[in-house]
Protein backbone atom coordinates (compact mmCIF):
# COMPACT_ATOMS: atom_id res chain seq x y z
CA UNK A 1 0.00 0.00 0.00
CA UNK A 2 1.42 3.29 -0.85
CA UNK A 3 1.97 5.60 1.81
CA UNK A 4 -0.85 9.00 1.83
CA UNK A 5 1.22 12.58 3.00
CA UNK A 6 4.73 13.75 3.10
CA UNK A 7 7.53 10.85 3.95
CA UNK A 8 10.35 13.74 3.55
CA UNK A 9 11.90 15.50 6.56
CA UNK A 10 13.57 18.66 5.55
CA UNK A 11 16.54 17.83 7.70
CA UNK A 12 16.23 13.94 8.73
CA UNK A 13 18.24 12.44 11.23
CA UNK A 14 16.82 8.85 10.25
CA UNK A 15 15.53 7.45 6.90
CA UNK A 16 13.72 4.67 6.41
CA UNK A 17 13.31 2.89 3.02
CA UNK A 18 10.71 0.02 2.13
CA UNK A 19 11.52 -1.58 5.58
CA UNK A 20 9.63 -4.72 6.09
CA UNK A 21 9.64 -6.95 9.51
CA UNK A 22 8.55 -10.62 9.54
CA UNK A 23 8.18 -12.84 12.37
CA UNK A 24 8.69 -16.13 11.04
CA UNK A 25 5.90 -16.10 8.38
CA UNK A 26 4.19 -13.26 9.80
CA UNK A 27 4.60 -9.77 7.75
CA UNK A 28 4.62 -7.57 10.54
CA UNK A 29 5.94 -4.24 9.29
CA UNK A 30 5.22 -4.05 5.27
CA UNK A 31 6.84 -1.80 2.71
CA UNK A 32 7.44 1.20 5.17
CA UNK A 33 9.30 4.55 4.44
CA UNK A 34 9.70 7.40 6.39
CA UNK A 35 12.18 10.01 7.08
CA UNK A 36 12.55 11.70 10.90
CA UNK A 37 13.83 14.69 11.52
CA UNK A 38 16.32 16.44 13.39
CA UNK A 39 14.42 17.80 16.48
CA UNK A 40 11.58 17.04 15.61
CA UNK A 41 9.00 14.62 17.55
CA UNK A 42 7.36 11.96 15.61
CA UNK A 43 4.41 10.30 17.15
CA UNK A 44 3.31 6.79 15.90
CA UNK A 45 -0.31 5.92 16.22
CA UNK A 46 -2.64 3.17 14.86
CA UNK A 47 -4.87 0.58 16.76
CA UNK A 48 -3.30 -2.63 18.40
CA UNK A 49 -1.00 -4.66 17.08
CA UNK A 50 -0.98 -2.54 13.84
CA UNK A 51 2.98 -2.68 13.94
CA UNK A 52 4.18 0.78 15.38
CA UNK A 53 6.01 -0.68 18.38
CA UNK A 54 7.77 -3.28 16.03
CA UNK A 55 8.89 -0.56 13.73
CA UNK A 56 10.33 1.56 16.75
CA UNK A 57 11.96 -1.86 17.99
CA UNK A 58 13.24 -1.63 14.27
CA UNK A 59 15.44 1.89 14.70
CA UNK A 60 18.08 0.59 17.55
CA UNK A 61 17.49 -3.10 16.23
CA UNK A 62 16.43 -4.10 19.29
CA UNK A 63 14.26 -6.60 17.31
CA UNK A 64 17.71 -8.64 17.10
CA UNK A 65 16.85 -9.62 20.36
CA UNK A 66 13.69 -11.32 19.33
CA UNK A 67 13.93 -15.44 17.91
CA UNK A 68 12.70 -15.59 14.10
CA UNK A 69 12.29 -12.00 13.48
CA UNK A 70 13.90 -10.75 10.46
CA UNK A 71 14.43 -6.98 8.84
CA UNK A 72 14.98 -6.14 5.12
CA UNK A 73 14.77 -2.58 3.95
CA UNK A 74 17.41 0.14 4.44
CA UNK A 75 17.40 2.33 7.90
CA UNK A 76 20.21 4.58 7.97
CA UNK A 77 21.31 7.10 11.59
CA UNK A 78 23.39 10.30 9.91
CA UNK A 79 23.47 8.61 6.85
CA UNK A 80 25.18 5.58 8.04
CA UNK A 81 23.57 2.24 7.70
CA UNK A 82 22.26 0.77 10.85
CA UNK A 83 21.90 -2.75 9.92
CA UNK A 84 25.28 -2.58 8.25
CA UNK A 85 27.06 -5.72 9.11
CA UNK A 86 29.87 -4.35 10.20
CA UNK A 87 27.96 -1.61 12.27
CA UNK A 88 28.93 -2.16 16.64
CA UNK A 89 25.02 -2.82 17.48
CA UNK A 90 26.50 -1.79 21.18
CA UNK A 91 27.12 1.54 19.66
CA UNK A 92 23.59 2.00 17.95
CA UNK A 93 22.12 1.87 21.10
CA UNK A 94 24.04 4.43 22.74
CA UNK A 95 23.19 6.70 20.08
CA UNK A 96 19.15 5.73 20.10
CA UNK A 97 18.36 5.16 23.63
CA UNK A 98 14.55 3.94 24.61
CA UNK A 99 12.29 4.30 27.21
CA UNK A 100 9.66 1.35 27.50
CA UNK A 101 6.14 1.08 28.34
CA UNK A 102 6.27 -0.09 31.93
CA UNK A 103 8.47 2.10 34.02
CA UNK A 104 11.63 -0.49 34.66
CA UNK A 105 14.28 1.09 36.44
CA UNK A 106 17.40 -1.47 37.59
CA UNK A 107 16.78 -2.65 40.93
CA UNK A 108 19.38 -0.82 42.31
CA UNK A 109 20.07 2.51 43.39
CA UNK A 110 19.09 5.81 41.73
CA UNK A 111 22.59 6.67 41.06
CA UNK A 112 23.41 3.15 39.58
CA UNK A 113 20.63 3.48 37.16
CA UNK A 114 21.99 6.29 35.87
CA UNK A 115 25.83 5.63 36.08
CA UNK A 116 25.24 2.29 34.10
CA UNK A 117 24.94 3.72 30.42
CA UNK A 118 27.99 6.14 30.97
CA UNK A 119 30.09 3.22 32.62
CA UNK A 120 29.84 0.61 29.89
CA UNK A 121 30.38 2.90 27.55
CA UNK A 122 33.44 4.62 29.54
CA UNK A 123 32.10 8.04 29.07
CA UNK A 124 33.50 9.03 32.49
CA UNK A 125 37.13 8.63 33.55
CA UNK A 126 36.68 9.79 37.14
CA UNK A 127 34.02 9.51 39.87
CA UNK A 128 33.47 13.19 39.27
CA UNK A 129 32.67 12.92 36.07
CA UNK A 130 30.35 10.39 36.33
CA UNK A 131 29.15 12.15 39.45
CA UNK A 132 28.33 15.38 36.54
CA UNK A 133 26.78 13.04 34.35
CA UNK A 134 24.27 11.88 36.85
CA UNK A 135 23.33 15.13 38.20
CA UNK A 136 22.81 16.61 34.34
CA UNK A 137 21.03 13.48 33.20
CA UNK A 138 18.98 14.01 36.30
CA UNK A 139 18.43 17.50 35.66
CA UNK A 140 17.37 17.71 32.30
CA UNK A 141 14.56 14.37 32.72
CA UNK A 142 13.22 16.95 35.51
CA UNK A 143 14.14 14.43 38.59
CA UNK A 144 17.05 16.32 40.67
CA UNK A 145 15.54 18.68 43.02
CA UNK A 146 13.38 14.99 44.14
CA UNK A 147 16.01 12.81 44.19
CA UNK A 148 19.14 14.88 45.27
CA UNK A 149 19.26 13.96 48.73
CA UNK A 150 18.89 9.91 48.15
CA UNK A 151 20.99 8.91 45.31
CA UNK A 152 21.90 6.01 47.30
CA UNK A 153 17.88 4.69 47.39
CA UNK A 154 16.70 1.95 44.96
CA UNK A 155 15.20 3.06 41.82
CA UNK A 156 12.42 1.17 42.61
CA UNK A 157 11.13 2.87 45.59
CA UNK A 158 10.32 5.85 43.34
CA UNK A 159 6.56 6.38 41.92
CA UNK A 160 5.79 5.05 38.61
CA UNK A 161 6.29 8.68 37.23
CA UNK A 162 9.44 9.27 38.89
CA UNK A 163 10.30 5.84 37.63
CA UNK A 164 9.89 6.68 33.98
CA UNK A 165 11.63 9.93 34.69
CA UNK A 166 14.39 7.91 36.08
CA UNK A 167 14.50 5.81 32.99
CA UNK A 168 14.43 9.05 30.26
CA UNK A 169 17.27 9.99 32.86
CA UNK A 170 19.24 7.00 31.93
CA UNK A 171 18.76 6.87 28.42
CA UNK A 172 19.86 10.45 28.42
CA UNK A 173 22.86 9.78 30.26
CA UNK A 174 24.32 7.94 27.44
CA UNK A 175 23.87 10.71 25.19
CA UNK A 176 22.03 9.86 22.69
CA UNK A 177 21.09 11.81 19.25
CA UNK A 178 17.40 10.18 18.88
CA UNK A 179 15.12 9.10 21.50
CA UNK A 180 12.32 6.08 21.06
CA UNK A 181 9.56 6.28 23.79
CA UNK A 182 7.25 2.78 23.87
CA UNK A 183 4.19 4.06 25.03
CA UNK A 184 5.70 5.82 27.99
CA UNK A 185 2.70 7.39 29.71
CA UNK A 186 0.30 4.19 29.30
CA UNK A 187 1.03 2.71 33.30
CA UNK A 188 1.01 6.75 34.32
CA UNK A 189 -1.53 8.84 35.65
CA UNK A 190 -2.65 12.24 34.34
CA UNK A 191 -0.80 14.07 36.60
CA UNK A 192 2.43 12.46 35.86
CA UNK A 193 2.09 11.82 31.90
CA UNK A 194 1.41 15.82 32.08
CA UNK A 195 5.35 15.70 33.05
CA UNK A 196 6.12 13.67 30.97
CA UNK A 197 4.47 15.59 27.86
CA UNK A 198 6.28 18.37 29.50
CA UNK A 199 9.30 16.74 29.54
CA UNK A 200 9.48 15.52 25.75
CA UNK A 201 8.88 19.35 25.26
CA UNK A 202 11.90 20.26 26.74
CA UNK A 203 14.24 17.60 25.40
CA UNK A 204 12.96 18.28 21.63
CA UNK A 205 15.49 20.91 21.73
CA UNK A 206 18.97 18.27 21.85
CA UNK A 207 17.39 15.51 20.48
CA UNK A 208 14.94 13.72 18.08
CA UNK A 209 12.19 11.75 19.67
CA UNK A 210 10.10 8.96 18.46
CA UNK A 211 6.90 7.93 20.48
CA UNK A 212 5.05 5.81 20.24
CA UNK A 213 1.35 6.45 21.39
CA UNK A 214 -2.44 5.20 21.99
CA UNK A 215 -3.52 8.69 23.08
CA UNK A 216 -4.12 10.43 20.48
CA UNK A 217 -4.54 13.54 22.35
CA UNK A 218 -1.06 13.40 23.77
CA UNK A 219 0.47 12.60 19.88
CA UNK A 220 -1.47 16.01 18.92
CA UNK A 221 -0.06 17.60 22.18
CA UNK A 222 3.52 16.44 22.11
CA UNK A 223 4.46 15.89 18.04
CA UNK A 224 5.22 17.73 15.38
CA UNK A 225 5.06 15.05 12.51
CA UNK A 226 2.48 11.68 13.09
CA UNK A 227 2.43 8.57 11.12
CA UNK A 228 -0.23 6.45 11.16
CA UNK A 229 0.06 2.51 10.74
CA UNK A 230 -2.40 -0.13 10.21
CA UNK A 231 -1.88 -3.81 10.12
CA UNK A 232 1.23 -3.42 9.08
CA UNK A 233 0.89 -0.83 6.38
CA UNK A 234 2.39 2.89 6.88
CA UNK A 235 -0.93 4.85 5.85
CA UNK A 236 -1.15 8.19 6.52
CA UNK A 237 2.38 10.47 7.65
CA UNK A 238 2.58 14.44 7.89
CA UNK A 239 2.62 17.49 10.21
CA UNK A 240 0.44 16.28 13.25
CA UNK A 241 -1.91 19.55 13.20
CA UNK A 242 -2.67 18.50 9.35
CA UNK A 243 -2.97 14.52 10.20
CA UNK A 244 -5.72 15.25 12.90
CA UNK A 245 -7.59 18.14 11.04
CA UNK A 246 -7.48 17.04 7.44
CA UNK A 247 -6.46 13.39 7.18
CA UNK A 248 -6.59 12.25 3.48
CA UNK A 249 -7.10 8.75 3.62
CA UNK A 250 -10.23 7.36 4.62
CA UNK A 251 -8.94 4.83 7.41
CA UNK A 252 -6.91 7.71 9.06
CA UNK A 253 -9.86 9.40 9.23
CA UNK A 254 -11.98 6.79 10.59
CA UNK A 255 -9.32 6.30 13.04
CA UNK A 256 -9.03 9.67 14.25
CA UNK A 257 -12.62 10.16 14.56
CA UNK A 258 -13.22 6.66 16.57
CA UNK A 259 -15.23 4.37 14.20
CA UNK A 260 -12.50 1.73 14.59
CA UNK A 261 -9.42 1.89 17.38
CA UNK B 1 -25.52 -21.76 47.14
CA UNK B 2 -24.18 -24.25 45.15
CA UNK B 3 -21.18 -22.27 44.29
CA UNK B 4 -20.80 -21.21 48.07
CA UNK B 5 -20.03 -25.25 48.82
CA UNK B 6 -17.99 -25.73 46.17
CA UNK B 7 -15.74 -22.83 47.34
CA UNK B 8 -16.03 -24.24 50.89
CA UNK B 9 -15.03 -27.67 49.58
CA UNK B 10 -12.31 -26.71 47.44
CA UNK B 11 -10.66 -24.61 50.24
CA UNK B 12 -10.90 -27.56 53.07
CA UNK B 13 -9.37 -29.49 50.89
CA UNK B 14 -6.53 -27.46 50.17
CA UNK B 15 -6.04 -27.01 54.16
CA UNK B 16 -5.92 -30.64 54.73
CA UNK B 17 -4.00 -31.51 52.20
CA UNK B 18 -1.55 -28.64 54.17
CA UNK B 19 -2.20 -29.80 56.96
CA UNK B 20 -1.64 -33.53 56.02
CA UNK B 21 2.07 -32.78 54.69
CA UNK B 22 3.01 -30.45 57.87
CA UNK B 23 2.23 -33.27 60.59
CA UNK B 24 3.70 -35.55 58.27
CA UNK B 25 6.96 -33.27 59.07
CA UNK B 26 6.27 -32.39 62.39
CA UNK B 27 5.43 -35.96 63.23
CA UNK B 28 8.87 -37.32 61.69
CA UNK B 29 11.12 -34.57 62.91
CA UNK B 30 8.95 -34.89 66.55
CA UNK B 31 9.51 -38.67 66.68
CA UNK B 32 13.72 -38.06 65.82
CA UNK B 33 13.64 -35.62 68.84
CA UNK B 34 11.95 -37.90 71.22
CA UNK B 35 14.44 -40.68 70.34
CA UNK B 36 17.34 -38.75 69.28
CA UNK B 37 17.30 -35.97 72.31
CA UNK B 38 18.38 -37.96 75.53
CA UNK B 39 21.26 -39.18 73.85
CA UNK B 40 23.17 -36.24 72.08
CA UNK B 41 25.64 -35.88 74.71
CA UNK B 42 29.23 -34.78 74.29
CA UNK B 43 29.94 -38.65 75.21
CA UNK B 44 27.94 -39.81 71.42
CA UNK B 45 29.76 -36.57 69.53
CA UNK B 46 33.52 -37.41 71.32
CA UNK B 47 33.44 -40.37 72.88
CA UNK B 48 36.36 -40.63 75.57
CA UNK B 49 38.05 -37.62 74.35
CA UNK B 50 37.10 -34.15 75.91
CA UNK B 51 35.41 -31.63 73.11
CA UNK B 52 37.92 -28.82 73.39
CA UNK B 53 40.71 -31.35 73.17
CA UNK B 54 38.90 -32.80 69.66
CA UNK B 55 37.94 -29.85 68.61
CA UNK B 56 41.73 -27.71 69.35
CA UNK B 57 43.74 -29.76 70.53
CA UNK B 58 43.36 -32.07 67.30
CA UNK B 59 42.74 -35.63 69.63
CA UNK B 60 41.63 -37.92 67.29
CA UNK B 61 38.07 -39.22 68.31
CA UNK B 62 37.41 -43.22 67.76
CA UNK B 63 34.28 -43.88 69.74
CA UNK B 64 32.24 -40.76 68.64
CA UNK B 65 29.98 -38.75 65.92
CA UNK B 66 32.86 -35.92 65.59
CA UNK B 67 34.47 -37.11 62.44
CA UNK B 68 31.22 -38.34 60.54
CA UNK B 69 29.98 -34.47 61.31
CA UNK B 70 33.05 -33.37 59.97
CA UNK B 71 33.24 -35.64 56.98
CA UNK B 72 29.82 -35.03 56.11
CA UNK B 73 30.44 -31.12 56.34
CA UNK B 74 33.88 -31.64 53.90
CA UNK B 75 31.05 -33.51 51.82
CA UNK B 76 28.47 -31.18 51.26
CA UNK B 77 30.98 -28.45 50.91
CA UNK B 78 33.15 -30.34 48.16
CA UNK B 79 30.02 -31.48 46.01
CA UNK B 80 28.42 -27.93 46.23
CA UNK B 81 32.06 -26.36 45.49
CA UNK B 82 32.07 -28.54 42.14
CA UNK B 83 28.29 -28.32 41.32
CA UNK B 84 28.02 -24.83 41.80
CA UNK B 85 30.28 -23.60 38.94
CA UNK B 86 29.44 -26.12 36.49
CA UNK B 87 25.49 -25.85 36.87
CA UNK B 88 25.45 -22.21 36.94
CA UNK B 89 27.76 -22.04 33.79
CA UNK B 90 25.36 -24.64 32.32
CA UNK B 91 22.39 -23.56 33.31
CA UNK B 92 23.22 -19.95 31.79
CA UNK B 93 24.10 -21.84 28.46
CA UNK B 94 21.05 -23.60 28.51
CA UNK B 95 18.68 -20.11 29.20
CA UNK B 96 20.85 -17.63 27.13
CA UNK B 97 22.65 -18.91 24.77
CA UNK B 98 21.69 -22.25 23.58
CA UNK B 99 18.91 -22.48 20.62
CA UNK B 100 16.22 -24.70 18.99
CA UNK B 101 16.66 -28.64 18.83
CA UNK B 102 20.33 -28.96 20.68
CA UNK B 103 18.41 -26.59 23.41
CA UNK B 104 14.95 -29.42 23.87
CA UNK B 105 17.53 -32.39 23.91
CA UNK B 106 19.52 -30.73 26.41
CA UNK B 107 17.06 -29.85 28.70
CA UNK B 108 15.17 -33.49 28.50
CA UNK B 109 18.48 -34.61 29.23
CA UNK B 110 19.03 -33.17 32.47
CA UNK B 111 15.83 -33.77 33.40
CA UNK B 112 16.52 -37.56 32.65
CA UNK B 113 19.72 -37.00 34.72
CA UNK B 114 18.12 -35.80 37.72
CA UNK B 115 15.89 -39.26 37.98
CA UNK B 116 19.09 -41.81 37.56
CA UNK B 117 18.90 -43.43 41.20
CA UNK B 118 21.58 -42.51 43.34
CA UNK B 119 22.55 -46.01 43.62
CA UNK B 120 23.43 -45.92 39.84
CA UNK B 121 25.63 -42.76 40.18
CA UNK B 122 27.09 -44.37 43.07
CA UNK B 123 28.63 -46.91 41.02
CA UNK B 124 29.56 -44.93 37.77
CA UNK B 125 31.73 -43.51 40.97
CA UNK B 126 32.98 -46.48 42.20
CA UNK B 127 34.27 -47.33 38.25
CA UNK B 128 35.63 -43.96 38.67
CA UNK B 129 37.66 -45.12 41.43
CA UNK B 130 38.81 -48.34 39.94
CA UNK B 131 39.86 -46.39 37.08
CA UNK B 132 41.78 -43.74 39.42
CA UNK B 133 43.24 -46.81 40.89
CA UNK B 134 44.43 -48.99 37.74
CA UNK B 135 45.05 -45.78 35.45
CA UNK B 136 46.64 -43.51 38.14
CA UNK B 137 48.04 -44.68 41.70
CA UNK B 138 47.54 -47.66 43.08
CA UNK B 139 47.35 -45.28 46.37
CA UNK B 140 44.22 -43.94 45.20
CA UNK B 141 40.75 -45.81 45.71
CA UNK B 142 37.45 -44.49 47.05
CA UNK B 143 37.63 -41.05 49.07
CA UNK B 144 36.07 -37.92 50.22
CA UNK B 145 37.25 -36.41 46.43
CA UNK B 146 35.62 -39.31 44.59
CA UNK B 147 32.37 -38.82 46.68
CA UNK B 148 32.24 -35.11 46.43
CA UNK B 149 32.19 -35.76 42.49
CA UNK B 150 30.03 -38.32 42.43
CA UNK B 151 27.34 -36.40 44.37
CA UNK B 152 28.21 -33.13 42.45
CA UNK B 153 26.67 -35.25 39.48
CA UNK B 154 23.34 -36.07 41.53
CA UNK B 155 23.26 -32.55 42.19
CA UNK B 156 23.95 -31.28 38.99
CA UNK B 157 20.96 -31.51 37.23
CA UNK B 158 19.14 -29.15 40.28
CA UNK B 159 21.64 -26.42 39.76
CA UNK B 160 21.40 -26.85 36.02
CA UNK B 161 17.73 -26.46 36.11
CA UNK B 162 17.12 -24.33 39.01
CA UNK B 163 19.35 -21.21 37.14
CA UNK B 164 17.57 -22.13 33.50
CA UNK B 165 14.36 -21.94 34.63
CA UNK B 166 15.17 -18.67 37.35
CA UNK B 167 16.68 -16.85 34.02
CA UNK B 168 14.46 -17.75 31.56
CA UNK B 169 11.57 -16.31 34.23
CA UNK B 170 12.80 -12.91 33.96
CA UNK B 171 10.39 -10.79 32.19
CA UNK B 172 10.90 -9.53 28.44
CA UNK B 173 11.08 -5.92 29.44
CA UNK B 174 13.85 -6.67 32.20
CA UNK B 175 15.81 -8.22 29.85
CA UNK B 176 15.82 -5.82 27.14
CA UNK B 177 16.69 -2.66 29.10
CA UNK B 178 20.44 -2.85 29.58
CA UNK B 179 20.36 -3.77 25.74
CA UNK B 180 18.82 -1.23 24.99
CA UNK B 181 21.11 0.77 26.53
CA UNK B 182 24.23 -0.50 24.54
CA UNK B 183 25.20 -3.62 26.81
CA UNK B 184 26.50 -6.69 25.21
CA UNK B 185 24.78 -9.80 26.05
CA UNK B 186 27.82 -10.88 28.78
CA UNK B 187 27.14 -7.16 30.71
CA UNK B 188 23.47 -7.73 30.60
CA UNK B 189 24.04 -11.22 32.20
CA UNK B 190 26.01 -9.96 34.90
CA UNK B 191 23.92 -6.79 35.44
CA UNK B 192 20.81 -7.43 35.23
CA UNK B 193 19.57 -11.50 34.74
CA UNK B 194 21.92 -13.28 36.75
CA UNK B 195 21.09 -10.69 40.10
CA UNK B 196 16.83 -10.74 38.74
CA UNK B 197 17.39 -14.34 39.11
CA UNK B 198 19.52 -14.85 42.28
CA UNK B 199 16.96 -16.01 44.32
CA UNK B 200 16.24 -19.13 41.73
CA UNK B 201 19.58 -19.96 41.44
CA UNK B 202 20.18 -19.91 45.57
CA UNK B 203 17.19 -22.01 45.53
CA UNK B 204 18.60 -25.00 43.19
CA UNK B 205 21.72 -24.65 45.10
CA UNK B 206 19.99 -24.77 48.60
CA UNK B 207 18.86 -27.76 47.13
CA UNK B 208 21.47 -29.65 46.38
CA UNK B 209 23.14 -29.14 50.05
CA UNK B 210 20.06 -30.87 51.43
CA UNK B 211 20.26 -33.80 48.78
CA UNK B 212 24.33 -33.62 49.53
CA UNK B 213 23.82 -34.45 53.39
CA UNK B 214 21.35 -36.76 53.02
CA UNK B 215 22.54 -39.33 50.28
CA UNK B 216 23.14 -42.71 51.53
CA UNK B 217 23.56 -44.74 48.22
CA UNK B 218 25.94 -42.71 46.86
CA UNK B 219 28.72 -42.52 49.50
CA UNK B 220 28.58 -45.90 50.18
CA UNK B 221 30.03 -46.74 47.35
CA UNK B 222 32.42 -43.72 47.12
CA UNK B 223 34.56 -44.05 49.93
CA UNK B 224 32.33 -43.92 53.24
CA UNK B 225 33.58 -45.96 56.08
CA UNK B 226 33.33 -46.98 59.75
CA UNK B 227 36.20 -46.04 60.86
CA UNK B 228 38.31 -43.58 59.49
CA UNK B 229 38.57 -40.10 61.73
CA UNK B 230 38.22 -36.20 60.63
CA UNK B 231 39.62 -36.74 56.95
CA UNK B 232 43.00 -35.05 56.71
CA UNK B 233 42.95 -35.46 53.00
CA UNK B 234 40.84 -34.83 49.53
CA UNK B 235 41.79 -38.24 48.91
CA UNK B 236 40.83 -40.00 52.70
CA UNK B 237 38.20 -41.96 53.07
CA UNK B 238 36.16 -40.42 55.33
CA UNK B 239 32.66 -40.38 57.51
CA UNK B 240 29.52 -39.51 57.44
CA UNK B 241 26.47 -38.96 59.50
CA UNK B 242 23.26 -40.62 56.79
CA UNK B 243 26.08 -43.98 56.42
CA UNK B 244 26.45 -44.17 59.95
CA UNK B 245 22.33 -43.81 60.67
CA UNK B 246 22.24 -46.75 57.83
CA UNK B 247 25.12 -49.35 59.12
CA UNK B 248 24.16 -48.59 62.73
CA UNK B 249 20.10 -49.13 61.97
CA UNK B 250 20.29 -52.16 60.17
CA UNK B 251 23.43 -54.01 62.09
CA UNK B 252 22.75 -52.28 65.73
CA UNK B 253 23.92 -55.30 68.43
CA UNK B 254 22.61 -53.89 71.64
CA UNK B 255 19.15 -51.51 72.20
CA UNK B 256 22.44 -48.92 73.22
CA UNK B 257 23.60 -48.81 69.64
CA UNK B 258 20.18 -48.53 67.94
CA UNK B 259 19.97 -45.21 70.56
CA UNK B 260 22.76 -43.33 69.23
CA UNK B 261 21.40 -44.09 65.90
CA UNK B 262 18.25 -42.13 66.61
CA UNK B 263 21.04 -39.65 68.61
CA UNK B 264 22.96 -39.29 65.01
CA UNK B 265 19.92 -38.90 63.16
CA UNK B 266 19.06 -35.60 65.24
CA UNK B 267 22.47 -34.55 64.54
CA UNK B 268 22.12 -35.12 61.08
CA UNK B 269 19.01 -32.88 61.09
CA UNK B 270 21.03 -30.24 63.16
CA UNK B 271 23.77 -30.14 60.47
CA UNK B 272 21.17 -30.04 57.68
CA UNK B 273 19.95 -26.81 59.29
CA UNK B 274 22.55 -24.98 59.67
CA UNK B 275 23.94 -25.58 56.54
CA UNK B 276 20.42 -24.29 55.42
CA UNK B 277 20.83 -21.53 57.48
CA UNK B 278 24.33 -20.81 56.09
CA UNK B 279 23.29 -20.90 52.61
CA UNK B 280 19.97 -18.75 53.34
CA UNK B 281 22.69 -16.14 54.91
CA UNK B 282 25.28 -16.20 52.08
CA UNK B 283 21.76 -15.86 49.52
CA UNK B 284 21.03 -12.79 51.49
CA UNK B 285 23.87 -11.12 52.05
CA UNK B 286 25.30 -12.10 48.21
CA UNK B 287 21.53 -10.99 47.34
CA UNK B 288 21.42 -7.91 48.24
CA UNK B 289 24.97 -6.80 47.17
CA UNK B 290 24.42 -8.36 43.84
CA UNK B 291 21.81 -6.07 43.68
CA UNK B 292 23.31 -2.83 45.37
CA UNK B 293 26.86 -2.69 45.40
CA UNK B 294 28.43 0.87 44.39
Amino acid sequence: MTTVGEIHAVNPRMTCRRVNVYYGDKHAIKNVSIDIGRNEVLAMIGPSGCGKSTFLRCLNRMNDTIEGCRVTGTITLDGQDIYDPDLDVVLLRAQVGMVFQKPNPFPKSIYDNIAYGPKIHGLAQTRAELDEIVETSLRKAGLWDEVKDRLDHPGTGLSGGQQQRLCIARAIAVSPEVILMDEPCSALDPIATARIEELIHELREQYTIVIVTHSMQQAARVSQRTAFFHLGDLIEVGPTDRIFTRPRHPLTEDYITGRFG
Amino acid sequence: MKRGCWERAVRCGCYAAGFWVVSGAVAVVGFAVRQGAPHVTPKLLFGGVSAREALFGGAPVFDGLWPAVVGTFYLVAGAVALAAPLGLATGIYLAEFSRGRLKEVLTVFFDVLAGVPSVVVGLFGFSVSLLLHKMVSPRLGPCLLVAAFSLMILVLPYVIRATQSALEGVPQEVRITALSLGADPVQNLAWVLIPHSFRGIASGLLLAVGRCAEDTAVILLTGVVVTAGVPRSLLDPFEALPFYIYYVSTQYASPEELERGFGAALILLGVSVSLFAVAYAVRRAVGHWALYRA
